[in-house]
């Protein structure tokens, strides 16, 4: 019973890591309709981000932690303002291939700086004190920091639910994902919503990356690895979908995380025969877009 | 005799948006038949579901006879059916007289036209003889050289019923063929279809919302409203219906 | 000959293939071994480049996980090449089959929806699994991967034998397997084969109505393309006589794409000049961590950018473009733009 509650819980925390990350490539693409695939190296440059301040500040508590976060956060989404100025608005001429090849050049760019400036060793971060230890709950123990990431995703998702379907602001961004020429004609500034939104989810590729850095061992091909299971999500949750992304995460989470158990030396491997399961099956994913 | 196409209720949804409720209609072998009515009726959804590019919910479509309703459009090509796009389609990046080669290599029958076929570098010469002679039914020989995204409007109209015609169909299903054309255009075009369709046998179902080209071409016509059929019959009966004259009320004609 | 054929560059091609094969014919007289490994380097990755161009350039397909058919090929040789009796020429054909039967498994899945995002991402995922499962794989040597792969002898009838060891034998084999590639993928390109996909790269739905079917020629293409990436990679085996993971990498997925945008895709040479300029590059920058990445990344970026087409296809369709454009304007028919927006009725 012990071992169940734990794949659970590890399942669930699992699909909230894929969420954090899918959950600003999600917002890119619904408004953009471009997969960005450096959204993978922007998270993986919040995370070595999150090393580096928090080594130099020496921090240990977990409001530290957060600040911390919300620090990388912010400084991903500056260097996202300028990749949409000056590559984004480019990608608006060019095909859909060519832009899904452009942002893959960007990964591998990201890649690149990271092996310069940090070279190529495995670095870790130390969790906040809070957050190292373990909690009781009832009859078994659970890891704190896998309580918190789910605790994080779970936030994050209820924040960008909200924002999307009920404030202002989110039903422009909305009304621009589903139809921009109509948008600007009721008066929309839909450069401004485009350019905002993909900032955001900058941001909140740095937000992911700076949560996740405890969970993971920092190297220069993370930012590769957390990509492709959150393509994977996005495309089984339907394309531009946020819930859909959410749902999906949870679902693929889960199904790796049991699967795991029985193939433990092949970790992971469930969660790209659940992919190619899922879309044999149901080829459009599993909610439709916003598009 | 068994006509070339024939639909019998096909419905149609989109969501919870009913599209075509109960549509049926026949094709006789060797006639022309113009689907009608305003926009939104269902009309392009309509030759969809004939063309194969999309699938009915209810309903069959049949094709001389057999059973096409599950046959994605490809396949119904090979059985016989040809098919022009409203806004025509055409291969930009090369000359117009590769573009009928390609029809003629893809035939069915065409011995050439499996998809295994690695070398053959260049075209056979009765092949390309073949597409030069397809080209000057539709007046297009001149051009053949010439790059086909170069093409004014009503020459690539006419380049795609050439490779249409390529593919040797018995039957043809032409998506509004007059949109977008100038009124010389038009009138070459209605002759160039009644040359086709009596020349060859052809038989032609079109959807227009020109109805002079509808008259000047049409054996039979079926009126779509709405999704349903509100009226099938020979133009004459089509003209002096009321019901038809409501629903186009604001149309200029008489 | 008619411009606008598509069989265009006929008569250019003879003298260009000959200019390379000369080129590559004289290396090992004035270059170093190590230049001359570069040189095989050069013509492995030109083989994966050209089956790549197959269904990107040509097909219109973006595949972002080339690199798995690449590996499975090198993988496939490198096994059947340590084990005992080597034969170099089952080792070939052992990789072109492990890439081909690869590419048509993952095309399977992936092409059921052919569309740009979700082909892209099935490719890609599907490659980091095979990624996964070599370098798990203790049979494969996991993350070391398989070392010591013997360059075998090779008895041709009986009547000549070619030490393999010998580099620059091995060199001249190299050359001779992808002389005869390039020879068969250009025929391919400019046959009916050929000609159907550019069809199908341009108008999907024409090329179906034209009784084309469409899926099924994909996925042959697909598999052969596959096919092509096992050969090079059961080429490489031998060459550099150890296989790790990073192989089956998706960074490695990356170097086809960059080759062929680099060089131009709509020539059938592109790839080629791709390779070559690239494989400059990277010698020139191996030295630095991290350095190529920037590099490549960077170019890669650039290109698709500043060209869309590759620099060769860039400058042509924008000659052609121009051209048209001038004339389109003077014969447009104002109708017709207003007809340009589909009725949906």
């Amino acid at each position: 019973m012990d071992q169940i509650a734990l794949t659970l819980l590890n399942g669930l925390s699992w699909g909230m890591t894929v969420f954090l990350t899918a959950a600003g490539l999600s917002l890119v693409f619904g408004i953009l309709h471009v997969l960005n695939f450096s959204h993978g190296g922007f998270l993986m440059i919040g995370a070595y981000l999150s090393y580096t301040i928090g080594a130099r500040l020496q921090a240990g508590s977990l409001w530290q932690f957060l600040l911390i976060a919300l620090a990388c956060s912010v400084a991903v989404g500056l260097l996202g303002a300028l990749v949409e100025r000056f590559v984004f608005r480019r990608l608006k001429r060019v095909s859909e291939s060519y832009s899904l090849i452009a942002t893959y050049a960007l990964l591998i760019l990201c890649q690149g700086i990271v092996k310069v400036i940090w070279g190529i060793d495995f670095l870790s971060v130390p969790p906040p004190s809070e957050l190292g230890g373990a909690v009781t709950m009832g009859d078994f123990i659970a890891p704190s920091f896998v309580l918190f990431v789910i605790a994080c995703g779970l936030v994050v998702f209820a924040i960008m639910d909200m924002v999307l379907q009920r404030t202002e602001v989110g039903k422009r961004v909305q009304s621009v994902a589903i139809d921009p020429w109509m948008a600007g004609l009721v008066g929309i500034n839909v450069n401004a919503v485009l350019s905002w939104t993909v900032v955001c989810g900058f941001a909140l590729a740095g937000l992911a990356g700076a949560l996740l850095s405890v969970n993971q061992s920092l190297s220069p091909s993370m930012g590769s690895a957390l990509i492709i299971q959150a393509f994977g999500a996005l495309i089984v949750g339907g394309l531009g979908n946020i819930r859909g992304a959410f749902v999906a995460s949870v679902l693929l989470g889960l199904i790796t995380s049991f699967g795991d158990r029985f193939v433990p030396d092949v970790p992971g491997l469930f969660f790209f025969v659940a992919l190619a399961a899922i879309l044999l099956i149901r080829p459009q994913g599993l909610m439709r877009g916003l598009r | 005799m068994t006509p070339s196409l024939q639909a019998s209720g096909i419905y149609k949804s989109y969501g919870p948006v009913s599209v075509l409720k109960d549509v049926s209609l026949n094709v006789a072998p060797g006639t022309t038949h113009a689907v009608i009515g305003p926009n939104g009726a269902g009309k392009t959804t309509l030759f969809k579901v004939l063309s194969g590019e999309v699938f009915a919910d209810r309903g069959s479509v049949l094709i001389e006879g057999r059973d096409a309703s599950a046959r994605p459009g490809f396949r119904r090509v090979r059985d016989g059916v040809g098919r022009t796009f409203q806004v025509a389609r055409v291969f930009g990046e090369v000359s117009v007289l590769d573009n009928v080669v390609l029809a003629l290599e893809a035939r069915a029958g065409n011995p050439q036209s499996s998809a295994w076929q690695w070398l053959g570098v260049r075209a056979p010469a009765a092949l390309v003889g073949e597409a030069r002679d397809v080209l000057a039914t539709v007046n297009l020989e001149r051009r053949a050289d010439d790059l086909a995204g170069v093409l004014a409007y009503g020459e690539r109209k006419r380049l795609e019923l050439a490779m249409t015609l390529a593919l040797r169909p018995r039957m043809l299903l032409l998506d509004e063929p007059m949109a977008g054309m100038s009124p010389g255009d038009r009138v070459e075009a209605v002759e160039l279809l009644n040359r086709i369709s009596q020349e060859m046998a052809m038989s032609i179902l079109l959807t227009e919302h020109d109805m002079s080209v509808v008259f000047a071409l049409a054996d039979h016509v079926t009126v779509l409203n709405y999704g349903e059929v509100i009226a099938s019959g020979a133009p004459e009966e089509i003209k002096a219906s009321p019901l038809v004259r409501e629903v186009y009320l604001g149309h200029d004609h008489a | 000959m008619n411009p606008n054929s598509i069989s265009t560059t006929r008569r250019a091609d003879i003298p260009i293939f000959a200019a390379l094969l000369l080129l590559f014919l004289s290396v090992p007289v004035w270059a170093d071994p190590g230049l001359v490994f570069l040189a095989g380097v050069a013509l492995v990755q030109i083989v994966f480049a050209l089956s790549f161009n197959t269904i990107f350039g040509l097909a219109g397909m973006v595949s972002f996980g080339h690199a798995a058919y690449f590996a499975s090929g090198a993988y496939a040789a490198g096994l059947m090449l340590k084990g005992s009796d080597p034969s170099l020429l089952q080792a070939l054909a052992a990789g072109g089959l492990a890439g081909g039967a690869m590419a048509c498994a993952i095309g399977t899945v992936a092409l059921r929806r052919a569309s740009g995002n979700y082909f892209a991402i099935l490719t890609l995922a599907l490659a980091e699994l095979l990624h996964i499962v070599i370098s798990k794989s203790t049979m494969l040597g996991r993350e070391d991967g398989l070392t010591g792969i013997v360059r075998p002898r090779i008895d041709l009838f009986g009547l000549v034998t070619l030490d393999l060891t010998q580099g620059t034998t091995l060199f001249y084999l190299l050359l001779v397997l992808a002389a005869l590639f390039g020879l068969g993928a250009w025929l391919m390109w400019h046959g009916s084969f050929g000609r159907v996909l550019a069809a199908i790269r341009q108008d999907p739905d024409r090329a179906a109505f034209l009784g084309i079917n469409v899926h099924r020629v994909r996925l042959v293409a697909f598999s052969l393309s596959g096919m092509g990436a096992g050969l090079a990679g059961a080429m490489y085996a031998p060459l550099a006589q150890l296989l790790t993971p990073e192989v089956a990498h998706w960074s490695y997925s990356a170097l086809p794409i960059l080759f062929c945008l680099l060089g131009g895709t709509a020539s059938y040479w592109g790839p080629v000049a791709g390779v070559l300029v690239f494989l400059g590059l990277e010698h020139a920058t191996r030295n630095i961590v991290g350095l190529s990445e920037i590099v490549i990344g960077a170019t890669l970026l650039f290109v698709v950018l500043a060209f869309p087409g590759g620099l060769a296809g860039g400058i042509s369709r924008m000659a052609r473009r121009r051209k048209s454009v001038v004339r389109q304007v003077a014969t447009r028919n104002p109708a017709a733009m207003a007809a340009s927006k589909e009725v949906d009725a």
